[in-house]
């Protein structure tokens, strides 16, 4: 009976260090997506110029959908990353800004005073980024050729990060 | 298979009858209390004064309106988000699982204390 009760609490024992320190790396706020691995949410929204842009459309193309505000500090710092990879692999990737909780004006401005290379498109009140599972901003999802989003990044992405995980939607 | 099956319940035609008024009101704020707020430390949408939450309680209005029921917009909500928006996850097993190991734990103590134990006289 000892040696059973030994064996079972050393499994046991095993296994919860084994589970906390497979834990000890992750970042306690990442949320994992549950919409890695499926389609996109489809959606229809209107860009700054009045132009309508239906995600739908775009299928057969990787799509890159950055959700961003003027009011978000480290988009400030991504939004270079973004501009730059546009203007080099644009012709590939249809890279798309979707701004939330946000007014025009200031949009405008930002976008007057640090470049733009792709479409900004305005989600009124939100429902696109709660259809994307989206809390706080940038996050960016990845999406590949049959319009399934394989990538999900939380916070500002380098080149690197932005590539790396292109390259999955590439495949 | 899981998320099939709330795909399909937040896809299904509204399945209560609209809200409007003082009924609507009170059964927003009753669903948005059963959401998690996804940018704040276990707080609720309906308690969360940050954007993220008013534009959840603006579309659990919203849904309530048109007729959906608590069953359903939790079930969008869990599409986008995962399990983790709900407050009060729907998998019993993780309220059970700690008593089941608490139990577990007992007999062993209690096991191996009697064994222990020199016999009595």
């Amino acid at each position: 009976m000892n040696r059973t009760v030994l064996i079972v609490g050393s499994a046991i024992t095993i296994a919860l260090v084994a589970v906390l320190f497979l834990g000890l790396g992750k970042d306690p706020t990442a949320i994992n997506s549950p919409l890695v691995g499926k389609p996109a949410p489809p959606f229809a929204l209107t860009s700054l110029g009045g132009q309508r842009f239906d995600i739908r459309q775009l299928r057969g193309k990787p799509v890159i959908v950055n959700f961003w505000a003027t009011w978000c500090v480290p988009c400030y710092q991504e939004h270079p990353v973004l501009v730059e990879n546009a203007r080099t692999i644009g012709g590939d990737v249809q890279f798309l800004g979707v701004v939330f909780n946000d007014s025009e004006d200031k949009i405008n401005a930002f976008l007057r005073e640090r470049g733009s290379a792709y479409p900004t498109l305005l989600d009124q009140q939100g429902k696109t980024a709660i259809e994307y599972g989206v809390g706080g901003v940038p996050e960016t999802f990845f999406i590949n050729r049959r319009g399934v989003i394989v990538a999900k990044f939380v916070g500002p992405m380098t080149t690197e990060i932005l590539q790396s995980n292109l390259s999955k939607a590439l495949q | 298979m899981i998320f099939l099956f709330f795909l399909l319940v937040a896809l299904a035609p509204p399945q209560g009858r609209p809200l409007s008024g003082t009924a609507l009101e009170q059964r927003t704020q009753e669903v948005s209390s059963l959401l998690r707020c996804p940018v704040c430390q276990g707080m609720s949408v309906a308690d969360s004064p940050s954007t993220v939450a008013l534009d959840m309680k603006h579309q659990v209005r919203d849904m309530l309106a048109r007729g959906y029921t608590q069953e359903q917009i939790l079930a969008y909500f869990v599409q986008s988000y995962g399990q983790f928006v709900l407050l009060k996850p729907e998998n019993r097993l993780i309220w059970i699982l700690p008593i089941l190991i608490l139990i577990a734990g007992a007999i062993v103590v209690v096991t191996t204390a009697r064994k222990l134990s020199p016999p009595a006289g």
